[in-house]
């Protein structure tokens, strides 16, 4: 891999199709003699033409993580969300239901939201005033002594969308892989009962990180680095990622107080009919998951420093503070972290080959009141820390990637799941290129 | 799955989550039917004349007066609160005496009220009561007074009421007024009784629980008189007891009335078993002298309401009842800086006045503004051991013996030092030390000029000496 060309991301064909013989098949290579439990070459991290078919191959065809439905409590609200290239409107209509849109204005292409968030009846683009419903229809469009214009041929596109459990995803295909209803009905019964429609938004921060989108999500799915995070390592115990036979002396101690927790809140969760066993799918579907319930050191409440609750207004029926988290990860840009009191969501919009926008929100009850129920400060400061941390870690390894003495390094056994996302998305991609 | 997208959504009435007192929805209801409701009001207390209709005689020596109010209005009142009545124990002629008693009746059922008087033989008061007040008494009353209430709406309204001796009363109230009301609340009820035989309430409470699925009421008595057969709890109040009956108790709302030595032990158990202090709600029927004065300050407030809303009727009585108020959170009695006052049914004459107050005796020194440096003396001090270690980013000294390593007694006391291989190869645990003397054995986790400015690894490090460290 030396040169990347600019190819134009051609709507009516593949990317892949476009490049030249010889690049795809440079490319094809790089795929192909992927060196199994080892990060990535270089190029994978830094190249332009890569990075766009990761937008076409991973993000064009994958359904993705948008937002949650507390980002858009009322008709008429929407956020915008950019994945790469593409700008989608996420909108809460009039039935509840939502609509993904592109934000592409369908006359000469402008930006039709400009803001990151709102709130807005029909959408009218800001340069000629075409003028859109919530569907998308062409409904206005001045056009003094147009004789063959017809509004019906230009309404904005539509992208696909899901809300499960309060969560808003979107699919750009044109059609969608099947197999993310099944993975819908694996994590459903665990969130549901957090009931993230009665819930609002207490904090929302956007941090644009100078790394690879995939060097963010490799961060994410590892705790071997989790020394570096120590008001994380307050309420999560250090152990995450081990397994019996794995553990250090110097954790054993960690270990049982970590298998005494989980015990009791298995107990807690047989007893209210949460479900909390660990479905592991990361890159055994198309539609990636891993999911389970486990437990929080100290008080095991939430992500505080002694584990004890940082909002005291219990989310939806939820009976009981002491429900660890009930965490989520998957393919290919999102994780979550569900508590009794809070939900953390986490997104990952790519930008470029080299600059990833991490979007953390914070949810409390809807009728949690700041000041009373919650500290913000309090609320926020784990995982404020911990996003810093990361992306400073993240970072490190961008630079990395840079540097002609890169070469990749092996995966330890607590990466597995790095290895899993790295295998999941080179299988992805090279269906695509197939 | 929902998929929000696909079905327009159906307007559903509005089902009745948690709880709901029926006069919530008034709030905010200027005109119409439901307006009629704040013909309950005043929502405030009142001074008022009542009547004794009717006595019932309850298990463990004591009595239920139902009363309704001379002027036929109801009484508009919350499940915990109070009224405070004037006794004539000796005589008409004399002054009567002042004795504060929970309303054990429901307030959905306005036009009569009830309180539940407990017969101690060597008072002054109930004694009387029991014996002079019966159907025809007029008594002069002051109320609703306290804090100790079901909030007017509650969509968890998730419940532990504890109740022993004659506190059940508020507990009582509380209780008929969920069991009477719509709505998914879940309330567990634990009553400590002194006698298997005394009771109070007990055939209502076997009458709800057995109807009312929303409900479960335990019974335990105290460690003398457990008698053959007694089928449920014994022994006083303890965490495993707590979790016994509400094992999901630190996500619930705990309404607590008593005796202030087990209202005490409640306080310390509940907090063990992870309830937050803000969930807990108190009513003492017995208490120190800081109890009693908040008490008295209550009814001195509720007495100053009630004069000036009985000025403002008697101004104009229809413009007043005209301004009714529409959000009936107004009068929230007994609130001071603190939080919310508690409440009790306490024999006020025994509090001297003029008696100087305890309060605020402590000598901590006001130094105003914030010092340059924090200072070690004014820290928590946690652990044992011959050593101190001051930690003054975190604020807190550690006791601990000059054999232990400095990291784990550091890390237990919540002083944040990252570590990994704990065995002084890594060096991430490396921390500075600002005065005091180490004995390190590192393993190449630290370089000689990082040790000659001062830093080291807690990890394999123990104290010789007291020491101050920036962490």
């Amino acid at each position: 891999m030396t040169a990347s060309v600019n190819a134009p991301l051609n709507s009516r064909g593949k990317l892949a199709s476009s490049l030249p013989a010889e690049q795809l098949a440079e490319i094809s290579e790089l795929f192909e003699f992927r060196r199994k439990g080892y990060s990535l070459d270089a190029p994978f991290y830094t190249d332009a033409t890569i990075f766009k078919i990761d937008m076409e191959a991973i993000f064009g065809q994958h359904w993705i993580f948008a937002a949650s439905i507390a980002e858009l409590p009322e008709a008429g609200d929407y956020v915008t969300v950019d994945y790469g290239p593409y700008s989608l409107i996420v909108l809460r209509n009039d039935d509840g239901g939502v609509n993904v849109l592109h934000n592409v204005c369908r006359h000469r292409g402008a930006r039709v939201l400009t803001e990151p968030a709102g709130s807005t009846g029909n959408l009218v683009c800001g340069y000629h005033s075409w003028t859109y419903s919530p569907e998308g229809n062409l409904i206005h469009a001045s056009a003094p002594g147009e004789t063959k214009f017809d509004k019906g041929c230009f309404g904005l596109k539509r992208a696909h969308s899901r809300v499960v459990a309060g969560l808003i995803f979107v699919c750009i295909a044109d059609e969608p892989p099947a197999d993310f209803d099944e993975t819908a009905k694996i994590f459903e019964p665990y969130l549901a009962p957090h009931d993230l429609s009665k819930t609002k938004i207490a904090y929302q921060q956007n941090i644009v990180e100078e790394g690879n989108w995939k060097l963010v999500m490799e961060n994410n799915r590892e705790c071997y680095h989790c020394d570096g995070h120590p008001e994380l390592a307050c309420s999560l115990f250090p152990t995450w990622g081990l397994t019996e036979g794995l553990i250090p002396a110097h954790l054993e101690e960690v270990w049982d107080r970590n298998k005494e927790a989980q015990s009791s809140l298995e107990e807690r969760c047989r007893r209210y009919g949460l479900p909390y066993e660990v479905v592991e799918e990361l890159d055994t579907r198309i539609a990636g998951i891993r999911i389970s319930r486990e437990s929080l050191d100290g008080d095991g409440e939430s992500f505080s420093p002694d584990g004890h609750r940082l909002s005291k207004k219990l989310l939806g029926d939820l009976p009981d503070f002491r429900l660890g988290r009930c965490s989520m990860h998957l393919q290919p840009n999102s994780w979550f972290h569900f508590q009794s009191d809070h939900v953390i969501t986490f997104g990952v919009f790519p930008i470029n080959e080299h600059q990833s926008l991490v979007r953390t929100t914070w949810l409390v009850a809807d009728d949690a009141e700041e000041g009373v129920d919650y500290d913000l400060e309090k609320l926020t400061y784990t995982w404020k820390q911990t996003n810093l941390q990361d992306k400073a870690f993240v970072e490190l390894c961008q630079t990395g990637a840079g540097s002609p003495a890169y070469e990749p390094g092996p995966y330890m056994k607590s990466e597995y799941q790095v290895e899993a996302f790295i295998n999941w998305y080179v299988q992805r991609v090279q269906e695509h290129l197939a | 799955m929902i998929e929000l997208g696909t079905v327009a959504a159906i307007l559903e009435p509005q089902r009745i989550r948690g709880l709901e007192m029926p006069w919530n929805r008034v709030m905010g209801t200027t005109e119409g039917p439901a307006g009629a409701a704040r013909a309950l009001g005043p929502w405030h207390p009142q001074e008022f004349m009542a009547e004794c209709v009717e006595t019932v005689p309850e298990a463990g020596g004591m009595m239920t007066f139902v009363f309704r109010r001379c002027d036929g209005a109801p009484l508009a009142f919350r499940a915990g609160q109070y009224v405070n009545v004037a006794f004539p124990v000796n005589g008409e002629d004399q002054d009567p005496v002042d004795r504060s008693y929970s309303l054990s009746s429901s307030p959905t059922e306005p036009w009569t009220f009830s309180i539940t008087v407990k017969c101690d033989p060597t008072g002054l008061v109930s004694p009387w009561v029991h014996e002079n007040v019966a159907p025809g008494t007029v008594l002069e009353m002051l109320g609703p007074v306290g804090a100790f209430h079901l909030p007017d709406a509650d969509r968890r309204a998730r419940y532990l009421l504890l109740a022993a001796g004659a506190g059940i009363t508020p507990i009582m109230s509380m209780l008929r007024t969920i069991h009477s009301l719509p709505g998914t609340a879940d309330v567990v009820v634990l009553y400590h009784g002194a006698e298997a035989g005394g009771f109070a309430f007990h055939e209502e409470l076997a009458y709800i629980a057995s109807v009312d699925s929303r409900v479960k009421v335990f019974y335990a008595l105290g460690d003398r008189s457990k008698p053959e057969g007694w089928e449920w709890l014994s022994g006083r109040l303890t965490a495993a007891m707590l979790d016994d009956v509400a094992p999901d108790a630190n996500g619930r709302q705990v309404y607590a009335c008593g005796p202030e030595g087990y209202l005490n032990t409640a306080t310390e158990l509940l907090g063990k078993i992870g309830v937050d202090d803000t969930s807990i709600n108190m009513e003492f029927f017995t208490g120190d002298r800081q109890t009693i004065l908040e008490y008295q300050a209550e009814i001195a407030l509720a007495v100053d309401i009630a004069e000036e809303i009985a000025e403002e009727i008697a101004d104009s009585a229809e413009d007043y009842y005209e301004s009714q108020p529409t959000a009936f959170g107004l009068y929230e009695p007994g609130y001071d800086a603190e939080g919310p006052l508690k409440a009790t049914g306490l024999p006020l004459e025994t509090v001297d006045p003029d008696a100087p107050t305890s309060e605020a005796p402590d000598g901590s020194p006001d130094v105003g503004p914030e010092a340059a440096t924090p200072d070690a003396s004014s820290f928590d001090t946690v652990g044992t051991g011959s050593l101190t270690l001051s930690f003054m980013r975190t604020g807190i000294n550690v006791r601990i013996d000059p054999t232990e390593h400095i990291l784990g007694p550091a890390q237990r006391a919540g002083v944040r030092i990252g570590a990994n291989c704990k065995e002084g190869m890594c060096g991430s645990c490396k921390i500075v030390k600002l005065s005091g003397e180490i004995e390190m054995n590192h393993q190449g986790g630290i370089r000689a000029r990082e040790i000659d400015a001062g830093k080291f690894l807690p990890c394999c490090s123990t104290a010789r000496t007291d020491m101050v460290i920036d962490a």
